[in-house]
């Protein structure tokens, strides 16, 4: 079985079970520690008071201190599969861990009593065995934290005097940035830049410990350089040594900061390159700088989400993406109540949320055509979720649209082939998210249009197969030329359509070539 | 053997080993922690973002014209003044640029350059150049978003139309469809969320498999529902003879027991999916003699689509169809209409094709917008791969062909989402190489699951060890298309 487990585990990925069973490493390795304790302690008090527990008990304990310290051997290997820990510790700790095991397995076979009649020299080899087994266990027990913890989680919080005493370096003053709530105020090298460097590189670089010559603490220090030459390179950020050194394989040697501690993430890097391309300037606002398409969402990370400026004259609008969200889709809503969206099913409507991770919904009549006035009182019940309307084709009337006057956030609203009439779309009035009215096939007229005429968000409306008239198209699009007025396709301008093979769209007046 | 035998035999072998590789233990270990997902693997509560879009979507509702066989872009879409004042000269070789041909004309002593025989013209705010063979689509310039800088890997057609079907050249993965199915679930749960329609311009072209509507690995329920025109859309759909209403729902109703029986002892996931498409069939033997009913179109809007819009199986009737189906919020419609490979005699051959084409296809275009729907619906019309400059063949004034070309065609779009009247990438003078903004498949497939709310990267199902996307590793969003 073992074998089994360690050829599977020696091929390219690991199974899911072996590490499975890894995970149970940390649990399964307090087990042997328990078990040395006590049998060294036991052992201690029958040395000193020749009265104790019985030799019996002893072997017993070692024996499971044993087969626990096997055990864990065999699991921490299998955690060992999964990667991601520091190959040198990782090894020391490995040789150390097998070595307890092996310990306390002499310790149980020298002991025990029909082993030990067997092994010469059993008393001697006794007292030795476990005690090996004991220290390789306190020295195993502690990489092991460290493994898991981090080599400074032990000695984090260690008073002064504690550490002058142990030679560990004396803990460093927790840098605390000054906090940006509008970043195109912020100053670009105390608000971001240093932050950055505070808490990833100043650990190694600073006036007590300045490895390579260099120290990153304050700003002067930074530009004089390591001992091979500057750090930065102005307005070159591919060419600038800090940005080499975070790009290289994390296993080369010249990568930082350095394998096993805490890496710098991407958007971190993202923002130094960013600071070096922009000349690396000490004491300049965001707003002073150019803000690209590719830095603005890791600078509006940096408050939680706040919308960044352009900055500088230098990007002044988004000519390449996309138009912004309607803020009824973007804003946050609470959940709409279960009971309420179970009630709009039974009603034969087809409820769907926008999304995953938001709140407004979507309710669409496709399949409940026989959806009346009556039940459309439902519907304010889910007025902060509700977005999107589709009651197409369904049986409601004007009376239905003083219920849906009262849904605030509706954005796009489908009254297509309904018996809705001039009478209800002045209920409609205080629609201020509204952008999409579909209308087409309704006896709406241009009396109704001039109502439509106040919905200041309205993008496009449908007036196809309605009672309007070319005349009432014409004053609409006058008096709104914002809004898209789609009035479709009629059987002459069909027949028109029909003669486009053979007429070669003269009407298009294309430029020929 | 009965069916006791045959339960224990797949309850012994292959779900007992299957699921139990481990050992008891883990089983026992696994269903004590969490009783509910022990055999979760295998269903799509593997992913929980699974059944709503990762963001709010710009698309609802796709309807994607696919033009087998590989239209030709040079005499369509991308006018090449170059290649008439080359006309009859070999393609230099800087331009080819040892680029893989087909055997179909890798063995020609020559590459003369072939010009388009049909005129060009621009069009619309965007002044996008369109041919002579497109008069209807002219019309709707102003709607269209074009990509003229797409580009494939492969060069025969059926690896490359399942290439763009499923995002692997190999065939076995879930088609583009089924992942949308799979990860945005229905807005109709009376009709499939997945429809195909077949149709054909000219006989004898490249065939069309079942497997490209295939779902693959994930659950049968995404797979693609083949509707055709005519009185019978969807085969064995209808009961027969003699088998009422009634007697249908009584049986499904003990059916659905036994089922329920069977999924008790194997567990397999399959028995769900196969439930829910009985009871999926039954109630599209209601919604889908009445969401396909044309009876009630007025004649003018068979004329809007053409002539060929009356006769069932045509691309037109298919279009008409495919409104139909959107119009009740089906999902993912999607196209195929075959005749465009045209190796030789090529000028006679796409006139017929693109005549059957163009103007049902700028009608649905325009019904789609009179009505609401081009709001949230997005039309695709586009082939596997393009056409090569050379002529295949021999050339002369009136006669000449084309060989496939994987290095650049055009695709065109209209809808919700995309930037109207924009012309997205470039070709050279050959209309042979992408010289800026090039558009992988994959990169389209992304950008189209993007315009629906979905992330590409996180639209998931793991298969036989790994999890698979429909863009496998690969695309990024075309960001600039996007309105």
């Amino acid at each position: 079985m073992i074998q089994l487990i360690l050829a599977q585990a020696s091929g390219a990925a690991p199974a899911d079970w072996v590490l499975f069973f890894g995970h149970f490493h940390p649990l399964i390795v307090h087990l042997p520690i328990g078990f040395l304790l006590i049998a060294g302690l036991l052992e201690l008090d029958r040395l000193t008071r020749r009265n104790s527990v019985s030799s019996h008990t002893i072997t017993l304990i070692l024996f499971w201190s044993a087969v626990s310290a096997t055990m864990a051997c065999i699991a921490g290997y299998m955690l060992s599969q999964g990667g991601g820990y520091e190959a040198d510790t990782l090894d020391t700790h490995k040789w150390e861990g097998i070595g307890v095991a092996v310990f306390a397995w002499l310790a149980w076979a020298v002991k025990s009593e029909n082993l030990g009649r067997i092994i010469p020299f059993a008393q001697l080899l006794y007292l030795p065995a476990l005690g090996f087994s004991l220290a390789l266990l306190l020295a195993a027990g502690h990489l092991g934290g460290n493994l898991t913890h981090g080599s400074d989680y032990l000695t984090q919080y260690m008073p002064s005097p504690l550490r002058t005493l142990a030679g560990v370096p004396p803990k460093a003053p927790v840098f605390k940035a000054e906090p940006i709530t509008d970043v195109n105020q912020a100053m670009v090298y105390q608000q971001i830049v240093n932050p950055i460097l505070q808490t990833r590189c100043v650990q190694c670089h600073n006036a007590q410990k300045s490895k390579g010559g260099l120290r990153m603490d304050t700003p002067d220090m930074l530009k004089k350089g390591y001992e091979d030459g500057p750090v930065f390179v102005a307005g070159k950020a591919t060419a600038s040594e800090l940005i080499k050194v975070c790009l290289l394989p994390e296993d080369d040697d010249h990568h930082m900061p350095p394998k096993g501690k805490t890496q710098l993430k991407e958007s971190q890097i993202a923002l130094l390159t960013w600071w070096i391309d922009q000349g690396a300037p000490f004491n300049r606002k965001v707003s002073e700088l150019t803000v690209n398409e590719a830095i603005r969402p890791v600078l509006a990370s940096l408050t939680g989400g706040g919308p960044v400026d352009a900055g500088g004259a230098a990007v002044a609008s988004r000519p390449d993406g996309p138009a912004p969200e309607s803020p009824v889709l973007t804003m946050k809503v609470p959940a709409a109540n279960p009971a309420v969206m179970e009630e709009l099913k039974k009603a034969g409507l087809l409820v769907l949320p926008l999304s995953k991770e938001k709140n407004q919904l979507e309710v669409s009549a496709v399949n409940a055509r026989n959806f009346n006035d009556a039940q459309a009182a439902l519907l304010p019940k889910v007025s902060n979720q509700l977005v999107w309307l589709k009651l197409g084709d369904t049986n409601i009337s004007d009376a239905a649209l003083a219920q849906i006057a009262k849904l605030k956030n509706l954005q796009k609203l489908h009254l297509e082939q309904t018996k809705v009439t001039d009478a209800g779309l002045k209920q409609l009035k205080g629609l201020a998210n509204l952008e999409y009215l579909n209308l087409y096939g309704t006896a709406v007229t241009d009396a109704g249009l001039a109502d439509l005429v106040a919905l200041k968000n309205l993008k496009t409306v449908y007036l196809w197969q309605t009672k309007v008239t070319e005349q009432g198209l014409t004053t609409l699009r006058k008096n709104r030329p914002d809004l898209d007025v789609i009035s479709g396709i009629n059987e002459q301008e069909v027949a028109a359509f029909n003669k486009a093979s053979s007429a070669e769209t003269k009407e298009e007046e294309p430029k020929k070539n | 053997m009965d069916i006791q035998d045959q339960i224990h035999d797949q309850l012994s072998r292959r779900n007992f080993l299957g699921q139990a590789s481990a050992g008891l233990g883990t089983i026992a270990l696994a269903s004590l922690l969490n009783p509910v997902n022990l055999f979760a693997g295998t269903s799509s509560s593997d992913n929980p973002t699974v059944g709503k879009p990762h963001f709010p979507p710009k698309v609802k509702r796709v309807i994607y014209l696919f033009q087998s066989g590989a239209p030709s872009q040079l005499e369509l879409f991308d006018y090449k003044p170059k290649l008439e004042a080359m006309w009859g000269q070999d393609l230099p070789a800087s331009v080819r640029n040892g680029q893989r041909l087909t055997g179909m004309s890798a063995g020609q002593s020559r590459f003369p350059l072939a010009a388009s025989k049909y005129k060009f013209a621009q069009y619309g705010p965007g002044r996008m150049w369109l041919s002579e063979l497109l008069p209807h689509t002219a019309r709707i310039a102003s709607d269209l978003t074009f990509i003229r800088s797409l580009h494939t890997e492969a060069i025969n057609h059926d690896p490359a139309i399942t290439f763009f079907q499923t995002g692997s050249q190999q065939a076995g993965r879930p088609s583009f469809g089924s992942w949308v199915s799979y990860g945005l679930g229905s807005d109709n749960q009376n009709l499939p969320a997945f429809v195909v329609l077949l149709s054909k311009g000219r006989d004898g072209d490249q065939p069309l498999y079942a497997k490209l509507w295939s779902n693959g690995f994930l659950p049968s329920v995404h797979q693609g529902v083949v509707f055709r025109s005519g009185p019978d859309p969807v085969y064995y759909l209808n009961n027969p003879p003699g088998v009422d209403k009634s007697s249908r729902r009584r049986m499904l109703d003990y059916l659905g027991k036994l089922h329920q029986e069977q999924f008790k002892r194997v567990l397999d996931p399959e028995i769900n999916s196969r439930m829910a498409q009985y009871e999926m069939a039954y109630r599209m033997q209601a919604s889908v003699p009445e969401t396909l009913d044309i009876s009630k179109e007025p004649d003018y809007i068979f004329d809007l689509y053409g002539p060929e819009s009356r006769k069932p199986g045509t691309f037109a009737a298919n279009c008409l169809l495919a409104r139909k189906l959107v119009e009740k919020d089906v999902k993912f419609v999607q196209l195929y209409h075959q005749g465009w490979d045209q190796h030789g005699n090529l000028p006679n051959d796409i006139k017929t094709q693109a005549k059957s084409v163009d103007q049902a296809s700028a009608a649905l275009v325009i019904d789609l917008k009179q009505r609401g729907l081009l709001d949230d619906t997005l039309v695709i019309w586009g082939g596997e791969f393009g056409r090569g400059a050379y002529s295949q063949g021999k050339l002369t004034r009136d006669n000449y062909g084309r060989d496939h070309h994987p290095r650049a065609f055009s695709v065109w779009m209209a809808g919700a989402g995309v930037k109207k009247g924009m012309v997205y990438g470039e070709t050279d003078d050959f209309g042979y190489n992408v010289v800026n903004e090039p558009v992988h498949v994959h990169d389209f497939q992304a950008t189209i699951l993007h315009l629906l709310g979905v992330d590409h990267e996180k639209l998931t199902f793991k298969s036989q060890g790994r999890r698979y996307r429909l863009t496998d590793v690969h695309g990024k969003i075309v960001k600039p298309i996007l309105a």
